[in-house]
């Protein structure tokens, strides 16, 4: 099995006795996880780890310094706190705040133990990089490389353009892929043969466009980066609730002193607060798993086989509805406040649905190269429209990577559109209804 | 420890070049000027982001949890914002606040309106560079080696360590015993300068220029003291009659009844004889007002202040004209008619905020 964590050797031996009296918890009840290595950490250093996406090393990028601005100013005045952060690895990293309570930390602990079960189990993350530390910092290296080759100015613009399009991937690629092939290849998928349609638009890009070697090589790597934390974005409900509701459950298991139970209490219950309008994925997620367990299901096989849609698919009926007090809200058209409209379980569901399936992400398929070389880039509208504005300008860099014009067939308020992008241009078309044919949403 | 620091510079560097290229649309509003702390103001920029699909206004709502029937409006903003773990990365419109040297803001100020550094006046500034070779460093080019000098402290060094012998008197310099020439620093005198805002607070001047005058002098302020090792703001108010204030009184004491402006120009020139001394200082008064006088007489008098009495001690008189909906203007031509000719003389007029860019430019302009 599994070796035992690696955590003692660097924390503080109370801390280190509780990890491993927790991770001993953690395993009887049938988690199985990587080596969990805890680092203890100062709260400034961690909101730089977690401006990185908790890796150490990345690349040399002005987004993360603004992130970490924001996370920093945050802290400051109080306004937020990082409680965990934990990365999918082998051995999973994560890190405790130093300034925090013994029991805070004990939380922290036996929740990072739920999630390490997740990373390793979960079918999404199963051709996920498992040593994307070392990958990670082979990536700054690489990109350090070619700042000092072709300059920061033109390597920063690049990698501007290019995590602009970096939503634009096929979620469900990477396991396709590996069910089809059996292949224990980790990392993102291997790049398409030149065959449309595809939704792995960056994959396409890596392969066709007309680029330097320098900047497949930094496009490559967005995009092995964003295929990394694609199966984050897909189970954020799961993971959190999966990892809530263990902590929950190994601590109160007989980890908890008496003396402890009401700041653990006040401290689960600050996590799973909820908001009017607001879902709480800690706490959408613990009750998902509560309600499994009280259906008898069997949760370990439903960690392994699920993402958030299909989970809730799964699991969301009238009596979870009910029992949430779960509710749909819209604007009100004349106030322009939002509201609620009604607890009808159907749509609440489908409302759900709607918003997770492909990772919460519009749908934007590369259909085609057109004749004259440009292109054709179409979206499956499901009912909400794209921001426009933003459309118009990340299709603007799609063709500033693609240099033979670019085309986004979508849908404003209801009548078909095109956005055309060439040579620094984009403007917008009405489509013929009659001729071109609808697709169902 | 990170290299993320690294990364926090890159994004401040980039937020500067943001700040540079909108410096016009800050010079027109008192954003910064409620956010000046004693080095530096924050500046609130939108977060920079980069475009990617995603969805728009229409989004049909969300799911929640919690009380509430139906028609029941949510409470809190983000309503609608996040939605069921969509992947909202916080992608809205933060305002990040920025701080920025209240140097590098004079220094953007000076590059956008292309203003020319100050001329100090005086020929105090002659003597700042002490170009003599009296001083003897540890530490130079090997030209400059004093010998007698470094001699003396290799023979010192060689009796205490109990080396010398007066049989065979052999002295052996090593690295640290040498001497060399040095220019002697004379400290310069600090160039020191103080401006004087006077400001009509008489009835006929409103919220609105009283705003664009607090603008200008933030701007003023700005500009002087990037350029002064020293730089004292002193504020008079006058209505008929003249008074000091401070900072805050300045901007927002509102008098009502007449203006009698030589009430103020007397001020200034009695705070120039008893603390501001033309031989220290370099001296700015700058006056803002709506361009109504009392009388003609009055306006006579303030002339010949300035001719006689001030103007041979300034470096520079600036005068602010802000449009009102009741003052005439008059004073302006008076002053342009009467010292138009004299360098020392700059006269603006301003009705709207957007002017504000010309009147600094015109002010700090000729670098006096």
């Amino acid at each position: 099995m599994a070796a035992p964590a690696r955590s003692s050797s660097r924390l503080p031996s109370e801390l280190a006795n509780w990890a491993a009296r927790i991770e001993r918890a953690a395993r009887e009840h049938g988690l199985d996880f990587f080596p969990v290595q805890f680092e203890l950490l100062d709260a400034s250093d961690v909101n730089g780890l977690a401006a990185y996406g908790g890796f150490p090393v990345r690349y040399p990028s002005w987004r993360f310094g603004m992130e970490f601005e924001r996370l920093d100013k945050g802290y400051h005045w109080g306004l937020s706190k990082i409680y965990e952060l934990v990365i999918n690895n082998d051995p999973v990293i994560a890190y405790l705040v130093r300034s925090n309570s013994t029991l805070e930390q004990k939380l922290v602990m036996a929740h990072v133990f739920g999630h390490a079960d997740f990373f390793r189990h979960n079918c999404w993350f199963a051709s996920t990089e498992r040593h994307m530390l070392d990958r990670m910092a082979a990536h700054a290296t690489t990109v350090r490389r070619h700042i000092d080759r072709v300059g920061l100015e033109r390597v920063e613009r690049f990698l501007d353009l290019a995590l602009s399009l970096e939503n634009l991937l096929d979620p469900y690629l990477p396991l396709r892929q590996r069910l089809r092939d059996g292949a224990e290849r980790p990392g993102a998928p291997a790049l398409p043969e030149g065959s449309t349609p595809t939704f792995d638009v960056l994959g396409f890009l890596c392969a066709h466009a007309p680029l330097g070697p320098w900047q497949r090589e930094l496009l490559g790597i967005v995009r092995d980066e964003a295929y990394y934390f694609q199966p984050q974005r897909m189970t954020k409900i799961m993971n959190e609730g999966w990892a809530t509701f263990w902590h929950s459950r190994i601590l109160t298991g007989g980890v908890l002193e008496a003396s402890e139970i009401v700041e653990f209490a006040d401290c689960h219950s600050g996590a799973t607060a909820t908001a009017p309008g607001r879902l709480n994925p800690y706490k959408l997620g613990i009750e998902l798993w509560r309600h499994a367990d009280r259906r008898g299901e069997d949760l370990m096989r439903l960690r392994r086989v699920h993402d958030d849609a299909s989970l809730i698919d799964e699991l969301v009926d009238e009596e979870f509805v009910a029992s949430q007090k779960m509710f749909a809200y819209g604007r009100n058209a004349r106030s322009g406040k939002a509201e609620v409209e009604g607890r009808d379980a159907r749509t609440i569901k489908e409302r759900l649905l709607t918003q997770l399936a492909w990772g919460g992400l519009p749908r934007i398929e590369l259909a085609g190269v057109d004749a004259g070389g440009e292109l054709r880039l179409e979206h499956r509208h499901d009912g909400r429209d794209l921001q426009l504005e933003r459309a118009k300008e990340t299709l603007r860099r799609v063709d500033e990577l693609w240099r033979a014009g670019a085309v986004l067939e979508t849908r404003v308020e209801g009548a078909r559109r095109r956005l055309v992008a060439r040579g620094g241009e984009v403007r917008v078309e009405e489509l013929d209804e009659a001729r071109a044919p609808t697709r169902a949403p | 420890m990170f290299r993320i620091e690294a990364d926090r510079a890159r994004f401040r560097e980039i937020v500067r070049g943001k700040i540079r290229s909108d410096l016009a649309k800050y010079l027109s509003t008192s954003e910064l000027i409620a956010r000046q702390g004693a080095h530096a103001v924050s500046v609130p920029v939108p977060q920079i982001e980069l475009p990617q699909f995603c969805f728009g206004e229409n989004e049909r709502g969300g799911v929640g949890q919690g009380p509430g029937e139906r028609g029941e409006e949510l409470e809190g903003e983000g309503a609608g914002q996040e939605g069921a773990g969509a992947a909202g990365d916080g992608l809205g419109q933060h305002l990040l606040e920025v701080e920025v040297e209240l140097d590098e803001l004079a220094e953007m100020l000076g590059r956008e309106l292309e203003l020319p550094r100050i001329e100090p006046k005086g020929k105090r500034m002659l003597l700042s560079d002490g170009g003599r070779y009296s001083d003897v460093s540890n530490s130079g080019p090997d030209s400059l080696r004093h010998f007698r000098r470094s001699y003396r402290q290799a023979l010192k060094r060689t009796i205490a360590a109990g080396l010398w012998d007066p049989a065979a008197p052999r002295v052996e310099p090593v690295r640290e015993d040498f001497r060399y020439r040095a220019r002697r620093v004379t400290p310069t005198p600090e160039s020191s300068a103080v401006v004087i805002h006077m400001m009509d607070v008489s009835g006929s001047m409103g919220r609105e220029q009283k705003e664009i005058v607090r603008i200008e002098a933030f701007w003023i302020d700005t500009w002087l003291r990037s350029q002064y090792h020293n730089l004292e703001v002193v504020y008079i108010v006058h209505d008929a009659a003249a008074k000091v204030v401070d900072h805050d009184s300045f901007f927002h004491l509102r008098e009502s009844g007449g203006t009698k402006i030589s009430s103020a120009y007397e001020l200034c020139l009695q705070l120039i004889r008893e603390k501001h001394r033309p031989e220290d200082w370099n001296i700015y008064p700058f006056h803002y007002s709506d361009g109504d006088n009392w009388s003609a007489r009055d306006t006579e008098k303030c002339i010949a202040l300035l001719r006689d009495e001030l103007l041979p001690r300034v470096n520079q008189f600036c005068y602010g004209q802000v449009k009102s909906a009741y003052g005439s203007g008059q004073f302006k031509k008076d002053l342009d008619d009467a010292l138009g000719a004299d360098g020392r003389v700059v006269t603006v007029s301003v009705s709207e905020r957007s002017d504000i860019q010309r009147a600094i430019r015109a002010f700090l302009g000729k670098g006096r």
